[in-house]
């Protein structure tokens, strides 16, 4: 009888399609909407998943956020050093400048200066030259996203197609001579500007002078002792805010969530995709089951059990649930893969949204099936022998 | 034809709703279907024709009085065998031939036994062997929207017996349906139906067919009036 079903639910074409396109939609909307919020979150951290060395950020106490920069006397370091546990703390800068590129145009790029003798905190991934090439005279290295997109040399043509920023151009950042001497693969952030590495004391350079210019001390635990242990301790003798790796992902992303409006709107969309998958489904659905109640009244009559009849409703909103879906996360998932490779923002699938969004889906189904179900065991058969 | 009946029922009443808006579809029904009897139930719309059948089918319970199929009061069963007994030992031809459009002709004869849990493959070919019989072995992979209105009841017919059930209630087999066809149909159904031991019960208005009765239970305001016995037509 399942068979008979399936035949049914496929031999009504134009509802069967409806219903399978109504959660296609619906799954596109449930998977697409969280994936691209997921991928903005991700960004949020992207500097702290990029730098591998430090497990310790030392920062001043009112740093809300990672892009909330707020900086402190380079002596703070040294009070970082003479803390117990502490095997290393070393200064960090990330602040905000305009670069000049060739034909004039400025660009606000994002400078991040590491220790000048140990390169601790630049990019872990160089597409093109050394780390060790900061070393060299106004040397600086440029994110690929950023090399390719706004850095990017302008064509001599106007509207003509622009070249990659590449090892040997020079820029200029506060009237100061860069030379790109690398470029790395870095993971994007949320501001999405050029982020550009260089060394700490030319970082210093580039800024307007200031008393305090240092961003955050980035700190390494020693054996023996345990990262949230030690941040406790810093805090403890310096006043200073001291948060372990994952520590500072989680207090970013909660700053994202509850200061500003993306789990609203994102959230929206959400629920728009989940009430009209649910309401076009399920009207399509028990639609199709009204269309086919005199057939369930003739199996009933013939003697089909009301446990046979369920299975096959259930097995007709399971099948357009399962290739909707499937039809769906295929879909978005061909939309993420062919974004991989984008500088713009992609979009992260993971088996925890797969699963969450396959759930409500799975809930739409199952919700449509039940309200058939029931319309298909309140009725008479005796409705057979009505002309 | 034996003499235990295969249909017994004494004083069937059906009330529809309650209070002022009570409607008496039958007032105390008396009948006996004998097995290898086919007969026929006439009488005006609403005087409770499809009442009856739906109560000894057991599609439907009536409100006082007994009824058994073959020595068994279908009341007397829990819901469960109650629908495996129809499922088991009862034929349905309805007179809009109630075929699902989305199934083949074999597909749709085989239910009765797929409904019984038979396998797929000797349901179909029991299906294709019932419509060999009623003349439709050419059409087995036809869907019912390709076939005549004559060809349909012969379906339905194929589908009432595929599963050589005991009994075979028919709505209005023939109203759908030309004379010509309509008798045509009544051939294939007395031709086939009747085997000494199946009994059939048709409701019917179409006096064209009343000759292949052997007994006529005239109805009126939920009463059988008189029972009428007839020479009936041999095929």
């Amino acid at each position: 009888m399942f068979r008979v079903a399936l035949k049914m639910l496929f031999g009504d074409r134009g509802k069967y399609l409806g219903i399978v396109i109504g959660i296609a939609l619906a799954s596109v909307l449930m998977i697409n909407q969280p994936g691209i919020m997921i991928s903005i979150l991700k960004t949020v951290n992207g500097l702290i998943t990029d730098m591998s060395g430090p497990d310790l950020w030392v920062m001043d106490p009112m740093v809300k956020s990672v892009d909330d920069a707020k900086p402190m006397m380079d002596t703070q370091m040294y009070r970082v050093r003479g803390v117990k546990g502490v095997a290393w703390a070393l200064p960090f800068y990330r602040g905000s400048q305009k670069v000049r590129m060739s034909n004039g145009e400025t660009v606000q790029s994002v400078i991040q200066g590491m220790d000048d003798a140990t390169l601790i905190g630049g990019p872990t991934k160089l597409l093109k030259g050394r780390l060790e090439d900061l070393r060299q005279p106004d040397s600086i290295i440029v994110d690929k996203a950023g090399a390719e997109g706004r850095l990017a040399k302008p064509s001599a043509i106007p509207g003509g197609k622009s070249t990659p920023l590449t090892v040997g151009d020079t820029l200029e950042i506060n009237d100061k001579r860069a030379v790109v001497v690398g470029i790395a693969q870095a993971t994007q952030t949320f501001a999405s500007q050029p982020t550009i590495y260089t060394t700490y004391t030319r970082a210093k350079s580039y800024a307007t002078s200031e008393r305090k210019m240092m961003t955050y001390v980035l700190a390494k635990t020693q054996d023996g002792e345990t990262p949230e242990a030690v941040a406790r301790r810093i805090t403890k003798e310096t006043g200073l805010m001291a948060l372990t790796s994952e520590e500072f992902k989680a207090k970013n992303l909660d700053f994202m969530i509850n200061h500003t409006s993306i789990i609203v709107n994102f959230g929206f969309v959400v629920l728009v995709g989940f009430i009209v998958g649910a309401a076009v489904t399920g009207q399509i659905f028990y639609n199709f089951t009204l269309d086919n109640l005199r057939h369930f009244g003739v199996f009933k009559a013939m003697g089909t059990p009301d446990s046979v009849l369920r299975r096959m409703i259930l097995l007709q909103a399971l099948v357009v649930g399962f290739i909707g879906f499937g039809l769906g996360a295929g879909i978005t998932g061909l939309f993420a893969y062919m974004k991989a490779d984008s500088t713009d923002l992609s979009m992260t699938l993971n088996w925890q949204l797969l699963t969450a969004s396959g759930g409500a889906v799975l809930f739409i189904v199952l919700m449509a099936a039940l309200f058939s179900i029931r319309k298909v065991m309140k009725l008479e058969p005796a409705i057979v022998f009505k002309g | 034809m034996s003499d235990t009946p295969a249909i017994l029922c004494n004083g069937i009443k059906k009330i529809y709703g309650t209070g002022d808006t009570q409607v008496h579809a039958l007032r105390g029904v008396d009948l006996e279907v004998h097995p290898g009897e086919l007969l026929m139930l006439v009488g005006p719309s609403g005087c409770g024709k499809t009442t009856l059948i739906s109560i000894i089918a057991g599609i439907l319970d009536q409100t006082e009085g007994n009824c058994s199929l073959f020595g068994q009061d279908l009341r007397q069963l829990p819901s469960t065998d109650r629908v495996r007994f129809r499922g088991k030992h009862i034929g349905f031809v309805f007179q809009a031939f109630n075929l699902i459009p989305t199934l083949t002709v074999a597909e749709n004869t085989a239910i009765p036994l797929l409904i019984n849990g038979e396998n797929r493959e000797r349901a179909l070919a029991r299906a294709a062997e019932c419509l060999k019989e009623v003349g439709l072995e050419s059409k087995i992979d036809a869907l019912p929207s390709q076939l005549s209105g004559g060809q349909q009841q012969r379906v339905a017919i194929a589908r009432a017996l595929v599963h050589d059930p005991k009994l075979v209630v028919c709505d209005e087999p023939t109203s759908a349906l030309d004379h010509q066809t309509g008798t045509k149909v009544m051939e294939i159904l007395k031709g086939l139906a009747m085997d000494g031991k199946r009994s059939l019960v048709i409701v019917t208005h179409d006096a064209r067919i009343f000759e292949f009765a052997d007994r006529i239970a005239h109805m009126d305001d939920g009463h059988i009036e008189r029972v009428e016995a007839r020479a009936a037509k041999d095929n």
